[in-house]
C-alpha cells in the first residue's frame, strides 16, 4: 500500500477486484491440476444400516479416516456379539469360549453383515490396511467365507494396488482352499512383523505352526501377541498357549 | 513496505492477544482438551487399533475446535470493532486499510496456529501416556489443518465485509468449508456428466477452494505431504480473499 | 502553503440505508463550506442530528463526501499524510476493559508509527498530561467515565498531532473533570495546535473557543466569532437559539 490512502484505493477498485478474481482462479487451476483423490468416489459407498449420516459427515468434514475408525469399532462390536450357534458349536467341539477369538476355522456364527461392514470401512478409507486384513482374515479363516474374503481383499487392492499384504493373504486363502496349512503359514509369515498385521492373523499363524509341529515358531508368535496386543482375550489365550507349549517342552 | 510489516504486526499481535484473553477461547480450549481425552474411550474400544483411533480422533477434534473459534473470530472481529467504534481510533490514524486487514487476518491465523500447537502438544502427550509414538505424517496433518483454516479464515473475513450479521458469515463460511471437502466428489460428477452440466460442475471446481488438497490428516502415512502446488493454491486463495476484502473495505464508511 | 487547518468547500454527505424494496436516503450535510484557521480553537454547535459527527468523520477520513472537497492542511483527509497530523477523540471511546491504560496507548502509539523509547515516552507523557498517571496500574474496567474520556484524549495526543478533532470531549463529565480538560486543551492550543471540538454545552464552547460554527439540519446556519457573541445581548446562547429556531 502506498501513502495514497483510502481515496486512491477506491480509485483502484476494479484492478483490486480483478486481482482477486485472477488469484482465486489461479488457486483453483493449480488445485485442479495437482489434486488426485486417493478415495473411492461416493457412488461406490454402499450405505449400510445406520451409516448414511456418518458417511455424509465423513465427506463434509474431510474426516474419512475418523469415520473409518468408527466403522471399524462398530465391526469389532458386531463381531464380538455372541450367537447361539457358536456357543453350541463351541461346547460340541470342546473348545474355548466363542466370540471372535477362535483358534480354528470355526464356522464362527453367521454375521451376515460382516462383508458389507468390512467393505464399508475400505470404501470410506482404502488406506486402512489393517482393517482390510482383519476383515479378509476373519472372513476366510474364522467365518469360512473365502469368496467374500477374496471380494474384500480385491476391493482393497483396487485402491491400494501395491499393497503386498493383501496379495499374501489372498495367496494364503488359495492355499487354505487347497488344504495346505504349511503354505498358508508360509504366506502369512512376512506379515507377522508388520504393524498392520491384525492379531487374529498372528493367532492363526501360531495355530498353524503349532499344528505343523513348529513349536518354537508358534511360541515366538504367541509371545509377540502377549507382548504387543491390547486385546485381553487374545493375550490371555496366547499366555495359555505359551504355558501349554512350555509344559510340552518340559515333558 | 517499510511501514507495512510493523503496522500489520502491531494489529496482528493485538488481535492475537485479544483472542487469547477472550472468554470463549478458554471455553473452546477446555472443550478441546476434554474431547481429546474422551477419545481415549473410543481408542480402547478399537483394541489393537487404539493408536490409530486416538491419533485420528484427536487431530479431527483439534481441527474442528480451531475451526469453530477462527470462524467465530473472523465473522465478528471487524463487526465488533465497528460497533464499539474502536475502528475510529484505528482508521483516523495513518494506518492503511490494507495493513489493518492483513493484521486482522494474520492475528486470527496466528491464533489458529497457537491453538493447534498447544492442543497438538497435549495430544502427543496423551499418545505418549498411552504408550504410542507420534504417528508418521503428524506434522503434515497439523500443517494441512492450519492451511485449511487459513484459507477459510480469509474467506470468512471477506464474507463478513458484506454480510448482514456474524451469524450469516458463520453459516456461509461453514457451507464453504463443507463444499471445499466435496471437491473431489464434484470432480467425479463433472467427469461423468456432459454438456452444460459438466461445464457448470467444472466451473464450480475452479470457484470452490479444494480443502482436500491440505487434508493430510485423512491420508496420514507415506503419501501425506502437502505439495508445493497445494501451498501455491492455498496462498493464492488467501491472497484473493485478501484483495477482495480490501476492495470492500476500501469503500467502507464508519 | 495554506494557513487553514481545515477547509470544507461545497461538501455534501448523504447516507443510504437499504430497505427491503429500494433504499432510504438521508442528507446529513449539504453545501457546507467553511475554513478553520490553523492555531485556533473552533467549536461546532448543533442539535442532535445536525451533522456534527458527520463533519468530524469527514475530517478524519472515516466518511467520504458525495460532493465537494475536504482538506486537512491542504491534504485529502483519507491520506496517510493528513492522518499523521490529526488526533481524533470520538464520542464515548471504547477500550478493551482488561487492559491497563499503558498497554492501550502502546497499541495506538504503534499504529501512529511510534516505537521503542519514543513510544514509551509518548505514552508516559500522554498519561501525565491527561492526569491518568496515578491510575496507570488500574485496569480500564475500573475507570470512571471521566477517566475513560481522559484516556481517549491521551490516545489522540500520542503522536503530537497538529490538529485535534474532539467529538463531545466533556460529555458526561463532572465540573472538576471539565475544568481539567478545558485547561489541558487551552495548554495544547497555546503550543500551537489547532483544536476543533463539537459539543452540546454552549457554556463550555464559550469559555474555550475563539469561533463557533452553528449547524442546523445539515447546513451551516451561522459562523460566530468571540467578539460577536461577547457583544451580543444574551451571548452565544441567544445567537444559537435564534439560529436553530
Amino acid at each position: 500500500m502506498t501513502g495514497g490512502g483510502v481515496s486512491s484505493l477506491r480509485g483502484r477498485g476494479l484492478p483490486l477486484l480483478l486481482a482477486a478474481l485472477l488469484a482465486w482462479l489461479a488457486g483453483g487451476f493449480a488445485a485442479y491440476k495437482d489434486y488426485h483423490s486417493p478415495f473411492p468416489p461416493p457412488g461406490e459407498i454402499r450405505v449400510p444400516p445406520q451409516g448414511a449420516a456418518g458417511d455424509m459427515f465423513a465427506l463434509a468434514f474431510g474426516a474419512r479416516r475418523v469415520f473409518a475408525d468408527l466403522w471399524f469399532v462398530r465391526l469389532l462390536q458386531y463381531y464380538g456379539t455372541r450367537e447361539l450357534s457358536e456357543e453350541e458349536q463351541s461346547e460340541a467341539a470342546g473348545l474355548h469360549e466363542h466370540g471372535h477369538h477362535h483358534e480354528e476355522n470355526f464356522g464362527g456364527g453367521k454375521y451376515p453383515l460382516f462383508l458389507s461392514m468390512s467393505r464399508h470401512i475400505l470404501e470410506t478409507d482404502p488406506g486402512f490396511i489393517s482393517a482390510g486384513l482383519y476383515g479378509g482374515g476373519s472372513l476366510a479363516f474364522n467365518l469360512a467365507r473365502p469368496a467374500e474374503a477374496e471380494e474384500l481383499l480385491n476391493y482393497g487392492l483396487r485402491y491400494s494396488p501395491k499393497e503386498w499384504k493383501y496379495l499374501k493373504v489372498l495367496a494364503a486363502i488359495g492355499y487354505s482352499k487347497a488344504g495346505d496349512p504349511a503354505a498358508v503359514a508360509e504366506q502369512i509369515k512376512p506379515l507377522l512383523s508388520d504393524p498392520d498385521c491384525p492379531v487374529m492373523l498372528k493367532q492363526l499363524a501360531a495355530f498353524l505352526n503349532k499344528k505343523a509341529g513348529n513349536y518354537a515358531a508358534a511360541a515366538a508368535i504367541y509371545a509377540d501377541i502377549a507382548a504387543t496386543s491390547r486385546d485381553a482375550v487374545y493375550v490371555e489365550n496366547a499366555r495359555r498357549e505359551l504355558s501349554r507349549l512350555s509344559e510340552r517342552k518340559a515333558e | 513496505m517499510k511501514t507495512f510489516v510493523p503496522l500489520a504486526w502491531a494489529v496482528a499481535a493485538n488481535s492475537f492477544a485479544e483472542s487469547v484473553r477472550h472468554r470463549f477461547f478458554t471455553l473452546f480450549t477446555v472443550f478441546a482438551f476434554t474431547a481429546i481425552y474422551a477419545s481415549v474411550l473410543a481408542g480402547v474400544m478399537a483394541v489393537d487399533e487404539e493408536a490409530r483411533v486416538l491419533a485420528d480422533l484427536g487431530l479431527a477434534l483439534m481441527e474442528l475446535t480451531t475451526l469453530a473459534y477462527v470462524l467465530f473470530q473472523a465473522s465478528s472481529s471487524l463487526l465488533k470493532e465497528a460497533e464499539t467504534k474502536t475502528i475510529y481510533l484505528v482508521f483516523s490514524r495513518p494506518v492503511p486499510r490494507g495493513v489493518y486487514l492483513a493484521g486482522k487476518m494474520g492475528g486470527v491465523m496466528l491464533t489458529a496456529a497457537f491453538m493447534l500447537g498447544v492442543m497438538g502438544l497435549m495430544h502427543v502427550a496423551l499418545l505418549a501416556f498411552r504408550g504410542f509414538p507420534v504417528p508418521a505424517g503428524y506434522g503434515w496433518a497439523l500443517a494441512g489443518s492450519f492451511m485449511k483454516l487459513a484459507v477459510i479464515t480469509a474467506f470468512a473475513f471477506f464474507v463478513s465485509l458484506f454480510s448482514t450479521s456474524a451469524v450469516s458469515t458463520l453459516v456461509i463460511s461453514g457451507i464453504m468449508w463443507t463444499l471445499g471437502h466435496f471437491v473431489s466428489e464434484t470432480r467425479f460428477m463433472a467427469e461423468q456428466a456432459s454438456g452444460f452440466k459438466a461445464a457448470l460442475l467444472k466451473g464450480t471446481l475452479l470457484l470452490i477452494p479444494n480443502l482436500q488438497l491440505f487434508n493430510a490428516r485423512d491420508v496420514m502415512g507415506a503419501a501425506c505431504s502437502i505439495t508445493p502446488a497445494a501451498v501455491f493454491a492455498g496462498a493464492a486463495w488467501i491472497l484473493a480473499a485478501y484483495f477482495a476484502s480490501l476492495w470492500l473495505l476500501a469503500g467502507k464508511e464508519f | 502553503m495554506t494557513t487553514n487547518a481545515v477547509s470544507f468547500a461545497g461538501v455534501e454527505k448523504t447516507y443510504k440505508r437499504p430497505r427491503l424494496l429500494g433504499a432510504v436516503y438521508h442528507t446529513a450535510v449539504q453545501d457546507l463550506s467553511f475554513d478553520i484557521p490553523a492555531g485556533e480553537i473552533t467549536g461546532l454547535l448543533g442539535l442532535n442530528g445536525a451533522g456534527k459527527t458527520t463533519i468530524m468523520k469527514l475530517l478524519t477520513g472515516l466518511l467520504f463526501p458525495n460532493a465537494g472537497t475536504v482538506q486537512v492542511f491542504g491534504l485529502p483527509p483519507s491520506g496517510q499524510a493528513a492522518k499523521a497530523k490529526v488526533g481524533f477523540l470520538p464520542e464515548l471511546p471504547y477500550f478493551p476493559p482488561q487492559l491497563k491504560p499503558g498497554s492501550a496507548l502502546a497499541y495506538y502509539g504503534r499504529l501512529s508509527g511510534l516505537s521503542g523509547k519514543e513510544l514509551s515516552l509518548a505514552a508516559e507523557e500522554a498519561l501525565q498530561r491527561t492526569g491518568l498517571e496515578p491510575h496507570a496500574d488500574k485496569r480500564i474496567s475500573e475507570f470512571s467515565k471521566g477517566m475513560l474520556q481522559r484516556l481517549g484524549l491521551a490516545q489522540a495526543l500520542l503522536h503530537k498531532p497538529d490538529l485535534l478533532v474532539l467529538d463531545e470531549p466533556v460529555s458526561g463529565l463532572d465540573p472538576l473533570a471539565i475544568h481539567d480538560i478545558r485547561k489541558l486543551l487551552a495548554g495544547l492550543n497555546a503550543e500551537g495546535r489547532t483544536i476543533f471540538l463539537s459539543s452540546h454545552s454552549i457554556s463550555e464552547v464559550e469559555k474555550l473557543c475563539g469561533r463557533v460554527l452553528i449547524m442546523v439540519r445539515g447546513r451551516l446556519a451561522k459562523t460566530v466569532t468571540r467578539a460577536e457573541w461577547e457583544a451580543a445581548p444574551g451571548g452565544l446562547e441567544a445567537i444559537f437559539v435564534e439560529a436553530v429556531k
